[in-house]
């Protein structure tokens, strides 16, 4: 009986180190991200690849889409699990920023973004930018009635066969937050109740807007350039918009890379985002996911613009995150939750 | 007798019911601590959440919702687990085994697997059955039918449970049919509210399949607290209050239900030789049940052509294999420790020991509060340095799982052992044997079947998990349900039906194994 009993005991004693600490030893680094895990995952691979050290990354889901890992590294704010930050949006990080999680560094390859994706101290900085677009279905929108304007979104002449995310997660929020930073409160919320007199249709995510559109589900859809660009690639019958480039400007996000303050692996760290602002990954993304290049000089495929093409709706990032905190119990009261 | 060899089983209970405290209640009750700890406006806040009528109106339909499903899974799932479980049908074992594979998976799969069949651009998906699938009418269909199999198998094991002389006395003087009517579904019906009781539960606090059709439901409305900018943990607590009544009236009804009587969840007692003869009803019975068997299957062959469609299965070898690995040893690791507790704590509900309704009860509001404001406690609980290596790692998924999932292993062990005489440890005891000696002597070999289905059951529930791994799985443990989850947005669809496939065959391995082990005798 006792030889059983310590076998017992063993055994549990083993599967627990096993489950508590096996992946332990050589060095790593721990990366939380919202970027999309269809591009991000490769992005790290190559990294392991090149330099040797293990990624051991936590992605953030689409219908969570950058608020779930946010509020995930607030929550272990005072024990810090993860070393690097890669957001899908400038505007998160500077929720961090504020909150004293963030640890400044100034790569050398950030010499070359422009000013106005990365802040001056180097507590964030930007690469690889998407942007906010309609993508509509040539099969149900005729060529000379394509959408220009999100306004669009709210044209009866589109009564419910117009689909959005629902905005509270992901750069959909970011979008709606900065329409009450240019437009004021009362034209923003005004808008959005046009929308919802419109009824349009709410997605869980910017991905399922791109679905609905490409399925002919909805005619036209508010969505992120990566998600336009995938429709395209699975030869659905899409036409990518950007939008008011005669009046306000399509919105620009670029992903924003973070060191993070007191993360268990430092210089490790450092070296991913060194990686992360390299022209090969800008490349890399704007092969694989349509993503606008920052750094000066890295060609743009076919299908994706240039970021100095468009005309981009003035906004301030840092402005944005304190909007988008204010305005949630608002957004959430619209969305019906 | 030693003063430690009598207290024996006060301490073992107590060390299972530690871990289950330590895994569920202090995570769920920090959510109220730390918030009025931290910030008292908070709590205001959480209050008016609770006292407007959104949530209210929410709350309404999600229960609408579940019972409709529960109704439609009884409705097909019931005669489907009587023609199975208990006729002639041809293939009836095979058909079961089958209506495992949806079972198992995520629910939100199967949702995925209804659009490739029936959205608008679906493989005979038209604008009417694009309609009918995204609205309530739909999330009911998807779910309903994603549950039936939870009705279908309970009722096959209940029949197999009712003692074989009372049907065969009943057959000496009925036809089959007044036999299924009068004798053997009366004597299964504690399996048969079981299995409705699971369902409601799972529909209820389902939040994939209602995002994914854009049905709001409240749990949804307890995620966008927590997932949203302004996390509002107060509002998300106080919104989880109305949850937990539900499951106190749940408890209720069940316990009143169910106490008093024994009912098999392992199909341990001895079957009835010869299945019910259907005589010229053969064909049809065994038609009706192919086809809802094949029905059961639908979303899962919509995806499996899917993947062949578009070249998925080769394109999703390189997104496989990590993630099935994280899967098949946080489901190995985590059944087996649910296996343990359940061991103890089922020993001790069977047993009536003090103490084991709280426990029970504890384990049943776990299970029915959202996954997401469990793993907000955990973390806030077990991120501290010196539990690092617990949090950093996937044992706190295992504490996760412990927290979720404790009832399935508490309840399947106890409805074994329900079954089982007493007799033998009583006369243990009297010739001196302690707590241990019993337990790990006579118990659990001669349940040991009931503890293989008690970890199967688990598996099974760990294997599927996507709510509670999905906001707090640590670096580098990404299970292949979160995986699936997380690139369904922007993976190509073929890609993401593979997965799919993969998570199902996975499934059906995992399950034919331990059904290998199910039949074997105790090892010791």
């Amino acid at each position: 009986m006792k030889m059983r009993m310590a076998i017992l005991l063993l055994s549990f004693g083993a599967g627990f180190w096993c489950v508590s600490g096996c992946d332990r030893g050589g060095p790593r680094v721990v990366v939380y991200t919202s970027v999309d895990q269809v591009f991000s995952e490769p992005i790290f691979r190559a990294f392991e690849k090149r330099s040797g050290i293990a990624v051991k990354a936590v992605f953030d889901t689409e219908e969570a889409k950058s608020t779930g890992v946010l509020n995930r590294l607030i929550a272990e704010g005072g024990n810090p699990q993860a070393d690097v930050f890669w957001s899908g949006d400038p505007v998160r990080p500077l929720l961090l920023i504020q909150r004293g999680l963030v640890e400044a560094y100034a790569a050398p390859n950030a010499r070359n973004i422009p000013a106005a994706f990365k802040s001056a101290d180097g507590s964030w900085t930007g690469l690889a930018a998407r942007a906010r677009v309609l993508l509509a279905n040539t099969r149900l929108v005729p060529a000379d009635q394509m959408p220009r304007s999100i306004r669009d979104l709210a044209d009866p002449r589109w009564r419910g066969q117009a689909a959005m995310a629902r905005p509270l997660f992901g750069t959909t929020t970011m979008h709606v937050a900065a329409l009450f930073s240019v437009w004021g409160e009362e034209k923003a919320r005004a808008f959005l109740n046009d929308l919802k007199a419109n009824q349009i249709r709410l997605a869980g995510s910017n991905g399922e807007v791109k679905r609905l559109v490409a399925a002919g589900e909805a005619a036209f859809g508010l969505t992120d350039t990566d998600d336009a660009n995938e429709a395209l690639r699975e030869g659905a019958p899409v036409r990518v918009i950007y939008p008011d480039q005669e009046g306000l400007g399509a919105l620009i996000v670029p992903t924003a890379a973070v060191l993070l303050k007191n993360g268990p692996n430092l210089e490790n760290g450092k070296k991913l985002i060194d990686f992360l602002l390299s022209k090969e990954v800008e490349k890399a993304l704007a092969e694989s996911a349509a993503h606008m290049p920052l750094q000066p000089g890295v060609a743009v495929p076919p299908g994706v613009s240039a970021i100095d093409t468009l005309k981009a709706m003035p906004v301030d990032y840092a402005r944005l995150a304190e909007q988008m905190e204010r305005i949630q119990p608002w957004l959430r009261e619209w969305a019906g939750l | 007798m030693s003063f430690w060899r009598r207290r024996e089983e006060s301490l073992v209970v107590g060390a299972a019911g530690l871990a289950l405290f330590l895994a569920a209640f202090l995570p769920l009750a920090w959510t109220f601590i730390e918030a009025a700890a931290a910030d008292p406006p908070a709590l205001r806040r959480g209050l008016a959440a609770l006292k407007a009528a959104r949530p209210w109106i929410l709350l309404g339909r999600s229960l609408t919702l579940a019972a409709a499903a529960t109704a439609l899974a009884l409705l097909l799932g019931v005669p489907l687990g009587l023609l199975l479980g208990k006729t002639e049908v041809w293939g009836r074992r095979l058909a079961l085994a089958l209506q495992a594979l949806p079972m198992s998976l995520p629910p939100f799969l199967l949702g995925l697997g209804w659009f490739y069949l029936f959205g608008a651009q679906g493989f005979v998906g038209s604008e009417a059955s694009r309609r009918i699938l995204f609205s309530e009418l739909g999330a009911v269909l998807v779910l309903g039918l994603a549950f039936a199999p939870v009705a279908s198998s309970l009722t096959a094991l209940g029949l197999w449970g009712v003692d074989a002389a009372l049907e065969e006395a009943a057959r000496v003087v009925a036809g089959p049919v007044r036999v299924a009517v009068r004798i053997l579904l009366p004597a299964a019906w504690p399996a048969v509210a079981l299995a409705a009781l699971i369902v409601f539960t799972l529909a209820f606090s389902e939040l994939g399949v209602p995002m994914f059709l854009r049905v709001e439901v409240y749990p949804a409305a307890v995620f966008a607290r927590l997932g949203g900018m302004d996390f509002a943990i107060a509002e998300a607590g106080f919104l989880t209050i109305p949850l937990w009544l539900v499951a106190i009236v749940l408890l209720g009804i069940e316990r009143s239900l169910f106490r008093r009587r024994s009912f098999a969840v392992a199909g341990l007692r001895g079957r009835s030789a010869a299945p019910l003869p259907l005589g010229r009803l053969r064909f049809p019975a065994a038609a009706c049940c192919w086809l809802a068997t094949l029905l059961l299957l639908a979303p899962i062959l919509s995806l499996a052509a899917r993947a062949g469609r578009g070249g998925g299965f080769s394109a999703a070898n390189q997104w496989l294999w990590p993630s099935l690995a994280n899967s098949l040893i946080l489901g190995c690791a985590a059944a087996s420790l649910l296996a343990v507790v359940g061991a103890v704590l089922g020993h001790a509900a069977a047993r009536r020991r003090p103490g084991e309704k709280i426990l029970d009860g504890l384990a049943a509001l776990a299970f029915l509060a959202p996954a997401a404001l469990l793993g907000v406690g955990l973390t806030a609980i077990w991120n501290r340095p010196p539990t690092r290596f617990i949090y950093g790692g996937p044992a706190i998924l295992v504490l996760g799982f412990l927290a979720r999932y404790s009832i399935v292993a508490i309840r399947s062990f106890a409805a074994v052992l329900a079954q089982f005489s007493r007799d033998l440890e009583d006369t243990a005891a009297a010739f001196g044997a302690g707590y241990l000696r019993r337990f790990l002597g006579i118990v659990l070999p001669a349940n040991f079947r009931g503890l293989a289905a008690a970890w199967i059951l688990a598996f099974v529930f760990c294997w599927r998990d996507l709510e509670t791994a999905v906001l707090f799985y640590p670096a580098g443990w990404e299970p292949l349900t979160v995986k699936i989850f997380t690139l369904e947005a922007n993976a190509p669809e073929a890609v993401v039906a593979a997965l799919s496939v993969a998570q199902a065959a996975a499934t059906a391995l995992v399950l034919a194994l331990g059904f290998l082990v199910w039949r074997r005798k105790a090892p010791w």
